[in-house]
């Protein structure tokens, strides 16, 4: 009798021996005709639906495959969009947008005037409805802080929107254009309730009108895209664009480096460092358009707060503790250098609109003492301050679990520790966070309980959002978290919404922030940098949006992709550096000028790896050859 | 094998479920945080009225006890296991499935060389005890065994796909590939298997040539075996058919119980590949707070387990005729 075992193992093992160098020679064979854009992000591709939308990468999805109807150039001004031109009445209430004439969605039907009506009348109709946003709820707000009233069109093909008050924001507005042939079958409860009954997930192909639309989808994972025959521009140079997620960073840039991709947006700033100096990649690091900040319960004991001490609520007090925080160590310490120490809550990012403010809280611990025995927080006996009500100062610091502060964290805990403030610092998982942070105006059972936290915010090409979410009114809608009121500030965030001469709103804005500064309600720590990388080898001509602070991809509207170039194509003039190209670009960049020590991570970690596997296969075998020696010699 | 004995193990193996899907309920509503502000983020004007509705459209306005937790038994009689908040409200059931096919793919056969290989190299290893290859093999299983998957996976990677170039480093196929035929397909996907499935396979084998080992040398001291050699056997029949088969029991055991996390997948080789499976599921929806997900995560994962132990459990009366009572 033969085993049973051997007579499976046998066939079996010699099928993996055949079959093994088959695969990997069918494998390698590729036959590849298409020129293919490889784009790898660290965020998931969970939605081809713009109103879904709720990451970068999400906004990237609509942003290729519609148009907006005033687009972005790669200086992110206004661009042609949907509308070829646009003007403005005279009271700056009425807008008229000229729809290109002749254009075509990707599925051949005309798109017209009727579609972008269709497209802003369904937001007007969403704000009017019992629910009030669509979807994810990110895309509303353009139109309504814009104060759109109606939209129609004229015989001539225009668009003519009205608003409440004179704004310029209509051109700024981040809702794409949809086709109202397919998007006019579903009810809002379709388009915005994924649970609902026939939910509109707007599967592939989409029809679109921007340059690439979605053609395969495999939700959360990749998404691909091909060129729409009908698009209204020039072609791109890509014939398809692929964008994967990935789990981990670390394989996202190693498929950088091995060619499968030509594109990685969030890399971390190790692993950027180490590309940086790796031949045939190029780095950008772009301002981030948003900030990371320390917000304080500036109501900590009124009646319904759940702050510790009444220094909290004490302007005094938050302002001297803005004299213990040394951001430019933070910088350098937690972010590698990624960032740039934030003053103002309207970032770098926004050149023609951030200002630094008059009096900036520098580094100083001998000042914070300073202020804070002034504003009469004496030591204790125990070298603690303690507050008016004779109790000692312990803030308790906490932010959430979806990033990092705890290094921020520590380094505060110590400067605080020496102005004599006691520091508990812990981390809370992201929803119990946000369920803490409301006062008793946002609904009932809501107290504050905390004293100060860390976390960011993102913002659009346009600082109106970054700036409206610190009015009164925001506060029982749990956006502005500090609690944060001035009357002043509201009324001059009114008038830069209908400020339609840029000199007068930038004088608003400068204001706001000021104020905003001065209140000492949030302490910007740092605007955190962009960290993509992209080889030069297949594709040339990556342009940053905008040329001097941003990053090529993942901006705004979809330029970067039309100014790509076939390396192959381009004729060989020494290393192909085109123009203003990524990541070297002068002036205000914050981009590292050289490698800096600890380069080449890369490499150096494939050796480590390495090297560790054969010292532990090395000193393991050789251990278990030694002990295994002597009963052996035994058994003979 | 008696019907009782397969009636206890089967009875047994129903309630371990059903505790399972209990605990599965109280452990995610003990979880900090509330999910309607996760779902809805930090979406800015989002009124109280919309915090309501939404709690309302998830069922989460009912008492916990007996409202939610009747409606959640009930639904997962059913197989509907909920909305993912991460994949924006897609049923939890499709993305599971979506998502079990590669890592069954990658796990059922990185399982499978593990075994063979295992087996053989541990059967040999004992047979031969003190012999070069017991020492090489035994040594190897060692360091295979204690090595952990991402720096195994990490390593290969680095060296045959970043640094020669042989394989890709990432997904199960080439998105956007044109394939001339289905054979073509099987080869792109065989191909992008390569490592992930040799670093499955090579953290796998260890563990089996171990066990087979020293179960074979326990084996060898038995009376069966001297009676075999006494009736004149070649050395090679005895190992077949005496001492492999007698030495097989524990294996049986290791192999049942690994199958059962089969479909849980060694989360990390996944990540390191960015193989699209359950284990890169887990640690996105661990990551994004994607409750749902974790729930019909863990209720697979625990239903394979029960199930796999069953098979053990079966496998071991029809082997072993003492068990079978």
């Amino acid at each position: 009798m033969r085993s049973p075992l051997t007579r499976r193992v046998r066939p079996m093992l010699a099928a993996m021996l055949l079959l093994a160098p088959t695969l990997i020679m069918a494998g390698g064979a590729k036959a590849q005709d298409q020129l293919v854009l490889r784009v790898g992000t660290d965020q998931k591709l969970e939605t081809l639906n713009p109103w879904q939308s709720i990451t970068y990468a999400d906004y990237e999805m609509f942003s290729i495959q519609y148009e907006l109807l005033v687009s972005f150039d790669i200086n992110l001004e206004p661009a042609p969009g949907f509308a070829d031109s646009w003007s403005t009445s005279a009271d700056s209430k009425t807008h008229t947008f000229h729809i290109r004439e002749g254009m075509k969605w990707s599925d051949g039907e005309p798109a017209t005037c009727e579609d972008a009506r269709y497209t802003y009348q369904f937001v007007l109709d969403v704000l009017a409805s019992d629910d009030g946003y669509v979807g994810s709820g990110y895309l509303e707000p353009y139109l309504s802080s814009a104060g759109l009233e109606s939209v129609e069109c004229d015989d001539a093909g225009n668009l003519i929107a009205t608003t409440s008050y004179p704004t310029t924001l209509l051109t700024q507005a981040y809702v794409p254009i949809l086709p109202e042939h397919i998007w006019s079958q579903y009810s809002q409860q379709e388009i915005s309730d994924a649970t609902a009954e026939g939910y509109f997930a707007n599967e592939p192909p989409v029809v679109g009108s921007g340059p690439y639309h979605a053609v395969e989808w495999v939700p959360g994972e990749s998404i691909r895209m091909e060129r729409n025959p009908n698009y209204w521009g020039t072609p791109g140079v890509p014939d398809q664009i692929v964008f994967q997620t990935f789990e981990s960073v670390d394989t996202m840039v190693q498929a950088l480096r091995s060619g499968e991709l030509d594109y990685v947006r969030g890399t971390g700033a190790d692993q950027f460092d180490a590309l940086a100096t790796e031949p045939n990649i190029r780095v950008a690091e772009g301002y981030a358009n948003g900030y990371t900040y320390l917000s304080f319960n500036t109501r900590a004991t009124e009646d319904g707060y759940g702050g510790s001490t009444s220094a909290l609520e004490d302007q005094a007090f938050r302002d001297a503790l803005g004299y213990a925080i040394d951001r430019q160590t933070l910088v350098d310490r937690v972010l590698n250098g990624h960032g740039v120490p934030g003053t103002t809550h309207v970032p770098p990012y926004h050149v023609d609109w951030h200002v630094e403010p008059d009096n900036p809280r520098t580094f100083d611990l001998a000042e914070a003492n300073r202020r804070l025995d002034a504003a009469g927080y004496a030591r204790g006996d125990d070298g603690r301050r303690v507050d008016k009500d004779g109790k000692p100062i312990v803030l308790r610091l906490t932010w959430p679990d979806s990033e990092d502060h705890s290094a921020d964290a520590q380094f505060i805990q110590g400067w605080f520790e020496q102005i004599g403030i006691g520091v508990d610092a812990a981390v809370t998982e992201e929803g119990a966070l946000l369920e803490l942070l409301p006062g008793p105006e946002y609904d009932d059972g809501y107290n504050a309980d905390w004293d100060f936290y860390m976390w960011g915010w993102g913002g659009d090409p346009d600082p109106n959002s970054l700036l409206g979410l610190f009015t009164t009114d925001q506060i029982p809608q749990a956006v502005n978290d500090c609690f944060y009121s001035d009357p002043r500030y509201d009324e001059l965030n009114t008038l830069q919404q209908q400020a339609t001469d840029e000199a007068t709103r930038k004088e608003y804005v400068d204001e706001m922030q000021q104020l905003f500064y001065d209140a000492a309600c949030y302490h910007v720590l740092y605007y955190d940098s962009e960290l993509h990388a992209m080889r030069t080898d297949k594709f040339t001509g990556w342009t940053n949006q905008p040329p001097d602070t941003g990053v090529p991809l993942f901006g705004f509207g979809y330029p970067g992709y039309m100014l790509l170039q076939d390396a192959s194509a381009v004729p060989t003039e020494g290393p192909p550096t085109a123009a203003p190209t990524a990541g070297e670009s002068p002036g205000t960049s914050p981009t590292p000028s050289a490698a800096p020590a600890g380069a080449g991570g890369g490499v150096d970690s494939t050796v480590l790896l390495v090297g560790a596997l054969v010292v532990i296969a090395v000193v393991g075998g050789g251990f278990l050859l030694m002990r295994r020696r002597r009963p052996a010699e035994e058994e003979e | 094998m008696s019907l009782r004995y397969l009636a206890r193990r089967l009875a047994s193996a129903a309630i371990t479920i059903l505790l399972i899907v209990i605990l599965n309920f109280v452990l995610f509503r003990m979880m900090p945080g509330s999910p309607e502000r996760i779902l809805l983020g930090r979406i800015p004007n989002v009124s109280g009225e919309v915090v309501a509705a939404t709690r309302e459209r998830w069922g989460l306005d009912k008492p916990l006890f007996p409202d939610q937790f009747v409606a959640y038994l009930a639904a997962t009689a059913q197989g509907d296991l909920g909305f993912s908040y991460g994949a924006r409200g897609r049923p939890v059931t499709d993305v599971l499935l979506q998502k079990l096919g590669p890592t069954l793919l990658l796990f059922g056969l990185g399982e499978l060389i593990a075994i063979v290989l295992g087996l053989a190299l541990g059967a040999y290893s004992g047979w031969r005890r003190g012999g070069v290859l017991d020492h090489l093999g035994n040594g190897l299983s060692l360091i295979l065994y204690s090595t952990p998957y991402f720096l195994l996976g990490m390593a290969l990677l680095l060296i045959f796909a970043t640094g020669l170039g042989w394989f890709p480093t990432f997904g199960i196929d080439t998105v956007g590939r044109v394939y001339s035929g289905p054979l073509d397909q099987i080869a792109d996907i065989g191909f992008h298997l390569a490592l992930p499935l040799a670093t499955v396979a090579l953290g796998l084998v260890g563990q089996y040539s171990i066990l087979m080992r020293s179960s074979i040398v326990e084996t060898l001291s038995e009376d069966y075996i001297t009676t075999a050699r006494a009736k004149g056997l070649t050395e090679g029949r005895v190992l077949r058919t005496h001492a492999i088969p007698n030495a097989l029991l524990p294996a049986v055991t290791l192999i049942a119980i690994n199958l059962g996390y089969v479909v849980a997948g060694a989360i990390t080789v996944e990540v390191v590949f960015n193989w699209p499976g359950l284990g890169t599921l887990t640690v996105d929806a661990l990551s994004s707070r994607d409750f749902p997900v974790l729930q019909g995560v863990f209720l697979l994962l625990s239903v394979g387990v029960v199930l796999a132990n069953l098979v053990a459990d079966l496998t071991y009366g029809i082997l072993d005729p003492r068990v079978r009572t």
